[in-house]
């Protein structure tokens, strides 16, 4: 666990001057980190506890909940931007959990283009934001992709977005909008083995976090219900018999190339944990950094950390969540043995710096940019 | 499964750096831990990161072999891929490379890893331990299924020797003791009279080196 200095934001705050103690917020968190203080009655939020979900923030009734990141007002404010740049009426609200690219999108819900809004956890979205954003960007439709309940990262995000949606749909009905004006579909994005390929190794079976993988008749098989997207096998895999729909691994290469030709020098590259750290959509990053947002760090695969290099990347920072916040179990820690061994390969070339690996938590929304301008300093001080 | 090692990068490197273009080629059989596309293509990439930084521009390719030490599938597999291929670099134990260079006589072959012993993957512990000496005249039979030829640094065919401690080798304080380990075992199953015979000096015999079985 990081130690915050007292100065340090959070990304969640209880304000005591709204708040009206109906515990709303501490019946829908699902990771129990509001509790009611039984003699004061006060709210009070454990931060150490908090995945930064946003659904308190979604839920209180008093607008008690004050969230640094993906709050209304920015939210709104985002929307508005992004209409212009679109150039569409219809507005697709995604978790990032879930959200494949714009053209499965597109195909997920039958629709040529839409203003995107992509979320970590489409249940941190209050009820006002949807009404505003029907009555200014989606007049032609609404349409929010959750995880489907089972892969919610966050356990209750996609379920009480589900209730959300069945309230605010009644009450557009009565006012005239029709029926199911904000339409909900569910998505995930799983394991895909090749049994051709597969050389009975066990890797998959022996790490998956989720006991989603297991060989039958001497070839992996998976039990999809069961697979949580963390990649962990697909990184794992020595037969590359394993992908990540979303996350192919020629995908990822492809962005890597395309995001390096882009780059101003000396170029720094970040494979990030997408759970670790919350940036806003359209965050401007300086010229010479660029990131790939992952389902999990796991799903880093040595390969790709050589490609980048091989292709001019001076600096990789690796961010993942903490041990106790990893959405995928045994993610993080797998991660950062797999960073360290390959730390220990680079030290024979003398590259061995311009790899590092750090933990950061979105509840401390400032703790990943500290730990990037750290490693940019020491990239742009010598090791480029 | 037969466990190895990589070599460093610059010995290996130091190997291949007369040619411009060479094989790497994976092993997807017992090598452990796997050395199958993922490594070779891994591995292709640090030789040619690290070929950079000397001022050498290597074109590695790579592919895998179901089990190199097969000279049907290794030439099968192998054969289409060496047009142009000045040498091969293989991620296999000695077994791969020597089954190359027998089935691939004109290419000079190399090996990237070193071959330490047969030895069984104990995932829990993520580690790799040697097992089976290969010693071709088995007498796990007498001995609970632990192998004394193999796991008791002396080798002892009549143990314990007297100097374990706490059950750990008097050679090796990290280790079991093996014949402390049979011992309990045996006593367990209530065969400990088994170790009443003394067991003869083994039949070098038996395996005269190099061994060949046919079929």
């Amino acid at each position: 666990m990081e130690t915050p200095s007292s100065q340090q934001r959070v990304a969640i705050q209880i304000n005591e001057d709204y708040c009206g103690r109906c515990s709303i917020c501490s019946s829908v968190c699902p990771f129990e980190a509001i509790t009611r203080d039984a003699e004061t009655g006060k709210m009070l939020l454990d931060i150490e506890k908090c995945q930064t979900c946003g659904i308190c923030y979604s839920s209180c009734p008093a607008g008690a909940i004050d969230a640094i990141q993906y709050d209304a007002d920015s939210l709104i404010r985002y929307l508005e931007r992004a209409k212009q740049q679109y150039k569409s009426d219809s507005l697709v609200i995604m978790c990032k959990g879930c959200a494949p690219d714009f053209e499965d999108v597109q195909k997920i819900f039958g629709i040529s283009d839409f203003v995107p809004l992509s979320v970590p956890c489409v249940g941190r979205i209050p009820m006002d934001v949807l009404l505003k954003a029907i009555s200014s960007v989606g007049t032609n439709g609404i349409h929010i992709l959750a995880c489907d309940v089972d892969y919610c990262r966050f356990e209750r995000g996609s379920s009480i977005t589900g209730q959300k949606v069945m309230a605010l749909n009644l009450l557009l009905e009565k006012l005239g909008y029709g029926k199911e004006a904000i339409e909900l579909k569910r998505h995930s994005l799983k394991v895909k083995a090749d049994r051709n390929k597969c050389i009975s190794c066990g890797n998959c079976a022996f790490h998956c976090p989720f006991s989603a993988a297991k060989l039958v008749s001497g070839a992996a098989e998976f039990d999809l219900d069961l697979c949580r997207g963390c990649g962990l096998c697909v990184a794992l895999c020595p037969a590359m018999a394993l992908e990540l729909e979303n996350w192919e691994g020629a995908r990822i290469s492809a962005s890597i190339a395309r995001l390096s030709s882009e780059m101003a020098e000396p170029k720094i590259l970040v494979l990030r944990c997408q759970w670790s750290a919350f940036p806003f959509p359209n965050e401007e990053l300086d010229a010479n950094v660029r990131v790939i947002d992952l389902p999990c760090a796991s799903r880093v695969e040595p390969l790709h950390v050589l490609e980048a290099f091989r292709m001019g990347i001076s600096g990789i920072l690796i961010a993942a969540c903490h041990e106790a916040d990893c959405k995928s179990k045994t993610g993080s820690k797998e991660a950062q043995r797999l960073t360290t061994a390959l730390k220990k390969t680079l030290g024979q070339i003398g590259f061995e710096e311009r790899l590092h690996f750090c933990s950061v938590a979105p509840r401390y929304p400032e703790a990943f940019y500290e730990e990037l301008q750290q490693f940019r300093e020491k990239i742009e001080s010598g090791y480029s | 499964m037969i466990v190895t090692s990589q070599k460093p990068l610059d010995e290996i490197l130091s190997f291949i750096s007369p040619y411009n273009v060479v094989l790497l080629a994976g092993c997807d059989g017992c090598t452990q831990p796997p050395r199958g596309l993922r490594e070779a293509k891994t591995l292709g990439q640090l030789l040619e990161l690290g070929g950079k930084l000397r001022g050498k521009d290597f074109k590695v390719r790579v592919t895998t072999s179901p089990k190199q030490c097969d000279s049907y599938l290794t030439l099968t597999t192998l054969e289409p891929q060496i047009e142009d291929v000045e040498a091969i670099l293989s991620l296999a134990c000695g077994l791969g490379v020597q089954t190359i260079a027998q089935v691939l006589p004109d290419l000079p072959v190399f090996p990237a890893q070193d071959t330490l012993f047969i030895g069984a993957e104990m995932r829990e512990e993520g580690s790799f331990e040697e097992r089976c000496a290969a010693c071709g005249h088995c007498i796990l039979d007498l001995t609970a299924g632990i192998c004394p030829i193999a796991r008791c640094p002396k080798g002892l065919l009549n143990g314990p020797c007297g100097g374990s401690v706490n059950g750990k080798c008097e050679v090796d304080s990290e280790k079991d003791c093996a014949w402390d380990l049979i011992v309990r075992r045996l006593e367990k199953s209530g065969r400990l009279s088994l170790l009443e015979e003394i067991q003869p000096p083994r039949d070098f015999w038996r395996v005269p080196r190099p061994g060949r079985v046919r079929e």
